[in-house]
Formats: structure tokens, C-alpha cells, sequence
């Protein structure tokens, strides 16, 4: 019993970074004037991390964690064109050494999904525009304890997504961030090997590409992936340094995600391993969300039920 | 149709982001200037290690007449005629100053360099080797004390060579290349200034021989860069060869000669860690009740523990024991408790400002340190007020010597004191804690240097540098890393550092 009220504590309170029936990333749609409220916790943790792609560990970080709460809303626009948007608030820590933890709101991110293509065999193509845009001035720099980089960013992705009338379903995408440049605290920095005499920083844009296979019917949800974040250039972390938001950071991960919405209500769970990388963590992440569907216009709510 | 729309819309709004995606980095630009003053006197000014300003003998240069000049005149209009838009763009970057951009190169370097060796399998430390400079640990590791000598005795070589260089100046006259032939096309502003010996080339030569010593691993940088300079003059038409290598001969064998301070000023007995358990027994026996710990893992022996025993520039020693603050708040004092307790409430609430204030000035690890940012500072001051190479280059050795003594007056405070950092009481920090004692703060030390120094040269600024210099010190107990006593204590004796060279300044014949 206590155990319970312990989950639900968990649950309710925390969040992560998908829910409802639907991402920026999957092929699922609310119905027209539904509307999801979502809250997912997540907590990422690594010990050991890539030093340019030298991996190790650091005694004067010990474990870094990086946790986050993000209340997210979907709302159907139509059956085929939703919005979705959604603000973690993200606080980090470190078991050893001395580096002050951050926290604080972070970036508001907002993102338009359409399906553009679907076929009676069951392919189907969705383009996603969207974007974010830091809500809070948080230092952007003291990697890696900063909540974020600061950059406003762009994104479009393309899905492409097959599902059979079994409920067996294969997902891919990819998608392109244009990262704009970020202001810092200070006004001479060094990146690319050289000294810039501005508070101005150069992030690169970025790619993600995402293979998904899983299984969808009657409310419950059950997916294995794989995904790969690169940057599109980018400076490399030097022997023994601190990153900065110049670096190129890249990750390839593998994880699970699981749905389970019988009604109105729904739960999700997601981990994800990073297995390689490059200027970043070697980060397991685990999710866990809630969420609440309205449908407004019964009439539409069939959709629900897929 | 209305999907269409849609469609269109997104695309319009798309292409509008990405178009107004600039990612172009702005830089300050630096154009050449005609100095507000030659300062034709320079040859009489005072130096630092020459005993005089002809002690480097410069050969008189061939006369305007000559065959052999008028010779070096048409080969340089051919060279001119056939330059590449790259060649133009090295003549406008060189063009905002031979001591500005050595400076500017000797930060770069500094900043790459800039990092502590990381810990081994057996969880030690490796020493950088300055016979294997590329090798990890890369060498040298360009730490505050470190980068304050570099850029002295950079700063030193440039005055005294160009103290040399101005002798020969006026002594010989020769007017530039498009004094002597209008014919010569120029791609910067030419002044009265004598061209023989060539300024560019004596300060790009002393600045190489320096910096070649203090950063072994880049030479073949620096072979580009002194290649570059010089031939950036032929390029812009200021300067004919002769010019050039009479410049670059001087430059190299003054610098040589501040080079034999160098290897006899003590630095080589800077990391000698032995001198520890002496430090620390001394300051027990005055009622230190704990002594500073390295709070790294593994514990890090501390940064130079011995450079308080460097030669410094402005005082003697025994003056430097005299002017060395007095003892900080016993560790059970109520003075103490002040101190920490100011800084648990920043630790509990640190304000946006109190952190960006921490971040501008933390110069920590991958930065110039200290001394590089108000060496940069004076690079800008001097570029303002539209200084000459050699005042500009007086300038750097008043801060560059003032910053080398506040580091070694500093750093036997901190050794003598050796008193713990306040994460030896629970505190985090949000800018990266050095691995050395805590009083007196370093920052305070350089910065009121620093800024006696500017504020005395440029009296309309020296309210801002003050101020400048005061928030650098607040800067390190905004970051939590320093207590406030640590801070003012660091501050005043750092005003009396940059009061010594400044003293030194007015009796060098300049009237500056």
C-alpha cells in the first residue's frame, strides 16, 4: 500500500518528456479538439563520459544527474495536424567534487505535427516543424551543470511510419536543428582551438535519426528504438577541460517505451542507454509520465481508442 | 485548398527563420591608426635589462640615394604589385599593431594552454615536460602565475627592444618608403616615424623569441606568425627589407638578452612541493588551526608552491616580506564567521547577477587568466588612445611587470598563510575552484594591480578601472570560492604592487 502511494507520488509528481498518446516523434494524433495534459518526470544519470572520444571517468564529479519535470499539452488541431508544446523545469547535481548544482525553467518548446500522407495499406508520412525558445536567463556555460545551452531552436523532422492492422507498427525519422547562436556571461572564450573576443557563441546545428518498432492497440504501448544525435560540427572537448556549447556532441542510444491508456488516463515509461558518444555522458535516462485526455466533441472521440 | 495554405504558410515562416540565421561571430575590428604622439624621445627612455639603448649595435642603414636602397624601393614596388587579397587581409590585421597583436597571440596561447594536467592510473599527477612539450600533459601548464611571467617578460623584450629601435630611429632618419618614392603604394597610414629599424619586425621578432621559450610546442605557429608580420610590411608598402631585418636582428638579440633573466629568475624552483611541510608547520605555529587541503580527487599537489620565491620586477624582497598583508581572521573568530556566513547565504541563493559577475571575470582553467584579461584590457586602452608601438609596449611591461609581482607577492602570501578554501566547509562553487590556498585571493591581487597601473597611465579611466578591479574581487566570493577578507586584503596590497611600477613608470625619462 505504501509502496502505491509511493508510485503514484512518483507519477503524479514527476514527468518526462513525452506524453500522451503522442511526441513530436511518432506517427499518433489526438483527435480534433481533444486535448492531452501530460507531466513526465525523467532522471539521467552518467558516471563515465567522452572526453573529446576518450571515455572516462571524473573523481570530481562522481555520478552527474540531471532531472526534469515537463508539463506538456497536445491539442488537436484535426485529426491530422496537432500541436504540441511543453516546459521542463530541470535541475542538475553531482555525488562528488564541488560544482554548484543549477535549476530552473528552461526552455519553452513548441512543435506543429501533420500527416501529409496516409495510405489505406498502412504507410503513412507526418513533417513536424517546430521549435524552442529559453524561457529563463540561466548561465548556459558552466557545463556541465548548466540546464541548458540557451540556443533558440528550429526544428524539422520527417516520420515515416508503417503500421500493421495487428497493431505491429515500424516508425523512422529524421529531423534538422538549426541552433542559433547564445549569449555568455563572459566576453572572451575559446573554442576551435583559438580565442574569440566576443560574449557571442557559435552552436552548431544538429541532426537526430530514430529507428522505432513496437506495438499499439487497445491503449497499451510498447516500442524498442534506437536513435543517434550528431552535431553538424563543432569543436572537440581538449585533454582534461570542461565542455563547452561549442562541442560537437554526439550520441547513439537504445531504449524502451511503453504506454498504457485505457481511458482518459494513461501512464508512460521510457529508458533510454546512451552506448556511444562523443563530448557528451554516457547517460541512462528513465522517464516516467502522466496523462489526462479531454475530448471536447465527443463525436470525434473515437479516435481515442486508437 | 486549405491544407495548401497551410502548407505554404509553414514554408513562408520556415524559410523566414532560416534565412535571419546568422551565425556569424562579431569580433571588435582594429584599424590602423597614425599614433596621437611618435614619442621621439623613446631612444632616451629607461630599460629594463639592456643597460642602454645602444647596447644592441644596429648598422647604419644605406642612404636614400643609394643604389643599393634605391634597389630595395623597385623590388618592393614589384612585390607590391603582385599581392594576394590574402596578403592584404595579414596586412590589415597586423596593421592594428605589433604589440597589440603579440599580446593578443601570447592570450591565445596562453588560453590553449591553460589546462591542469589530468590525474594517472595511479592517481598522480604528471608535470608537464618542457623537453616533450605536446606530450600529455601538454607543457606548459599556463596557469595565473604562469601566464603573468610569460607575458612580462614578453612585455619587457618588446619595450626594451623598441627602446633600441628608437634610438637607431632617429639616430639614422630614414624616412619611410613613401617618403622616399611617392611612387610606393601604401595599404596603411604612414606617419613620421623613422623606418630603420622597423618596428613591426623588432617586436614581432622579440615576441617570438619569448614566446617560442614560454610555449615550446608552437614554434611552427610562430614561425608563421613572425614570417606573416614581416611580410606584412613589405606588403602594405611601409617597409623595404632592409628595414625588416635590422628590425629582426634587434628584436631577437634583445630578447635574448631578457631570456638570460628568465632562466636565472628562480621559476625553475617554483613547483618544488617539498617546501609544503615547512609552509604548513610555519603557519600552525601562528595559530592556523586547519591548513588548506587540495579538495580535488585525487588530491593535486598545490599550483607553483615556490613561485613566491621568483625575482620579482619593482621591488626588492625584503621590501616584498614587508608589504605582505597582515594575518587573515583565526579560523574560530567572529571574523571568520562573518566571512562564511556571507558566503552560505550566497551558496543558498546565488542571484543571476551575482553568477554573471562570477562567470565574466572566473579566467579559470582554458582562459588567459587574470593577468591575459587586463592585459587585454591595456590592449584596448592603448589602442583608444591611439598610443605609438613603443608607448604601447611601455604600457604592457608597467601591467606585465606589475602582474608577475603580484603573482609571486601573492603566492608567498597564500604560502605563508596557507589558509583553507572555503569548500573545506561545505561550500559548492559556481565557477571551479583552483587548487591553492584561499588568502589572499589572486584575482583581488592582480586586479588592484592592475588597476593602479591603468587607472595612473590613463587618469580619465582610472574610476572605471577601480571599479573594474572591484568587481573582479567581489567576482571570486560571488563564485564562492574566496572569503571576503581574502578579497579586500588582495585588492590593497595589489594597489601597492601597481604603485611600485608606477614609480618605476615615472622615472623611466618617458613624462608619461
Amino acid at each position: 500500500m505504501k509502496l502505491l502511494y509511493k508510485l503514484i507520488l512518483v507519477l503524479v509528481g514527476g514527468v518526462c518528456i513525452n506524453a500522451n498518446a503522442q511526441m513530436p516523434h511518432d506517427a499518433i494524433y489526438m483527435n480534433k479538439n481533444s486535448i492531452c495534459i501530460a507531466a513526465t518526470y525523467s532522471n539521467s544519470q552518467w558516471k563515465e563520459y567522452w572526453e573529446n572520444n576518450l571515455k572516462r571517468e571524473n573523481f570530481n564529479i562522481g555520478t552527474h544527474t540531471t532531472q526534469s519535470v515537463m508539463p506538456m499539452i497536445a491539442y488537436g488541431i484535426t485529426k491530422r495536424l496537432n500541436l504540441l508544446a511543453g516546459v521542463p523545469y530541470v535541475w542538475t547535481k553531482t555525488s562528488a567534487g564541488n560544482l554548484m548544482g543549477q535549476k530552473g525553467i528552461q526552455d519553452l518548446s513548441l512543435f506543429v505535427k501533420y500527416n501529409m500522407v496516409q495510405s489505406e495499406s498502412g504507410l503513412s508520412l507526418h513533417g513536424v516543424i517546430g521549435g524552442s525558445v529559453p524561457l529563463t536567463n540561466y548561465v548556459k556555460d558552466f557545463l556541465p551543470m548548466s540546464i541548458g545551452i540557451g540556443s533558440k531552436t528550429l526544428t524539422t523532422r520527417l516520420i515515416a511510419h508503417y503500421k500493421h492492422s495487428s497493431g505491429f507498427y515500424i516508425t523512422a525519422h529524421g529531423s534538422y536543428f538549426f541552433r542559433s547562436n547564445i549569449k555568455v556571461d563572459r566576453d572572451a572564450y575559446q573554442a576551435d582551438d583559438r580565442v574569440y573576443n566576443t560574449n557571442e557563441v557559435r552552436i552548431p546545428n544538429a541532426t537526430d535519426v530514430a529507428a522505432r518498432a513496437g506495438y499499439y492497440k487497445k491503449g497499451i504501448q510498447a516500442e524498442l528504438f534506437i536513435d543517434k544525435n550528431t552535431c553538424v560540427g563543432g569543436d572537440y572537448i581538449r585533454r582534461n577541460d570542461m565542455p563547452f556549447p561549442t562541442n560537437n556532441m554526439k550520441s547513439t542510444g537504445v531504449g524502451f517505451y511503453g504506454k498504457f491508456q485505457p481511458k482518459n488516463i494513461g501512464f508512460t515509461i521510457m529508458a533510454r542507454k546512451v552506448i556511444d558518444g562523443e563530448n557528451m555522458g554516457m547517460s541512462t535516462t528513465l522517464s516516467a509520465g502522466f496523462l489526462y485526455q479531454i475530448n471536447f466533441k465527443t463525436k470525434s472521440a473515437e479516435a481515442a481508442k486508437n | 485548398m486549405k491544407k495548401k495554405h497551410l502548407s505554404l504558410i509553414l514554408l513562408a515562416a520556415f524559410s523566414l527563420v532560416v534565412s535571419s540565421c546568422n551565425k556569424d561571430l562579431e569580433e571588435p575590428l582594429r584599424e590602423a591608426y597614425i599614433p596621437a604622439k611618435l614619442d621621439e624621445k623613446g631612444g632616451t627612455w629607461k630599460t629594463y635589462i639592456l643597460a642602454s639603448s645602444d647596447e644592441v649595435a644596429v648598422a647604419e642603414p644605406k642612404a636614400a640615394g643609394s643604389t643599393e636602397y634605391q634597389a630595395e624601393l623597385a623590388k618592393l614596388k614589384t612585390t607590391i604589385s603582385t599581392i594576394t587579397p590574402e596578403n592584404k587581409k595579414a596586412v590589415a590585421y597586423w596593421g592594428a599593431g605589433a604589440v597589440y597583436r603579440w599580446n593578443e597571440i601570447a592570450r591565445e596561447l596562453a588560453a590553449r594552454y591553460n589546462l591542469p594536467p589530468a590525474s594517472n592510473a595511479e592517481g598522480k599527477y604528471p608535470v608537464p615536460d618542457a623537453a616533450n612539450p605536446l606530450a600529455d600533459p601538454k607543457f606548459p601548464f599556463a596557469n595565473p602565475p604562469y601566464v603573468s611571467r610569460a607575458i612580462a617578460y614578453l612585455s619587457v623584450a618588446q619595450y626594451d627592444a623598441l627602446v633600441a629601435a628608437w634610438n637607431y630611429k632617429y639616430k639614422y632618419n630614414r624616412k619611410a618608403p613613401s617618403k622616399n618614392d611617392a611612387t610606393v603604394s601604401t595599404l596603411l597610414p604612414v606617419s613620421d616615424l623613422p623606418s630603420y629599424p622597423s618596428e613591426d619586425a623588432v617586436v614581432a621578432a622579440a615576441s617570438y623569441t619569448i614566446l617560442a621559450a614560454m610555449f615550446p610546442g608552437e614554434v611552427p605557429l610562430l614561425d608563421a606568425k613572425l614570417a606573416e608580420a614581416k611580410n606584412a610590411r613589405i606588403w602594405g608598402g611601409m617597409n623595404v627589407d632592409s628595414d625588416i631585418s635590422a628590425g629582426d636582428a634587434l628584436g631577437k638579440a634583445v630578447a635574448a638578452k631578457v631570456m638570460g633573466r628568465a632562466r636565472t629568475d628562480g621559476m625553475s624552483g617554483a613547483n618544488n612541493q617539498t617546501v609544503n611541510a615547512a609552509a604548513i608547520a610555519n603557519a600552525k605555529a601562528q595559530g592556523l588551526k586547519s591548513e588548506w587541503l587540495s579538495q580535488e580527487m585525487p588530491a593535486r599537489p598545490p599550483m607553483l608552491p615556490n613561485y613566491g620565491t621568483v625575482m620579482p620586477w619593482n621591488f626588492d624582497k625584503a621590501t616584498m616580506i614587508a608589504m605582505r598583508p597582515g594575518p587573515p581572521p583565526g579560523l574560530d573568530s567572529d571574523g571568520f564567521k562573518t566571512a562564511l556566513d556571507e558566503l552560505k547565504k550566497i551558496d543558498k541563493g546565488q542571484t543571476r547577477e551575482q553568477a554573471r559577475i562570477a562567470n565574466y571575470w572566473s579566467d579559470g582553467a582554458g582562459s588567459y587568466t587574470p593577468p591575459g584579461h587586463w592585459h587585454r584590457t591595456a590592449a584596448n586602452l592603448c589602442f583608444q588612445n591611439k598610443l605609438s608601438e613603443l608607448a604601447t609596449a611601455r604600457v604592457q611591461a608597467l601591467l606585465g611587470t606589475s602582474q608577475m609581482d603580484a603573482a609571486i607577492a601573492c603566492w608567498d602570501t597564500k604560502n605563508y598563510y596557507y589558509y583553507p578554501r572555503p569548500q573545506q566547509f561545505g561550500l559548492k562553487t559556481s565557477v571551479g575552484l583552483p587548487n591553492f590556498q584561499s588568502y589572499t585571493s589572486g584575482h583581488s591581487t592582480f586586479s588592484g594591480a592592475a588597476a593602479h597601473v591603468l587607472g595612473s597611465i590613463f587618469p580619465a579611466e582610472a574610476e572605471k578601472m577601480t571599479a573594474l578591479a572591484q568587481e573582479a574581487s567581489n567576482s571570486r566570493v560571488y563564485g564562492l570560492i574566496h572569503f571576503r577578507f581574502d578579497c579586500t586584503a588582495g585588492l590593497e596590497h595589489g594597489k601597492k604592487i601597481g604603485q611600485a611600477a608606477i614609480a618605476r613608470g615615472k622615472a623611466d625619462g618617458s613624462g608619461l
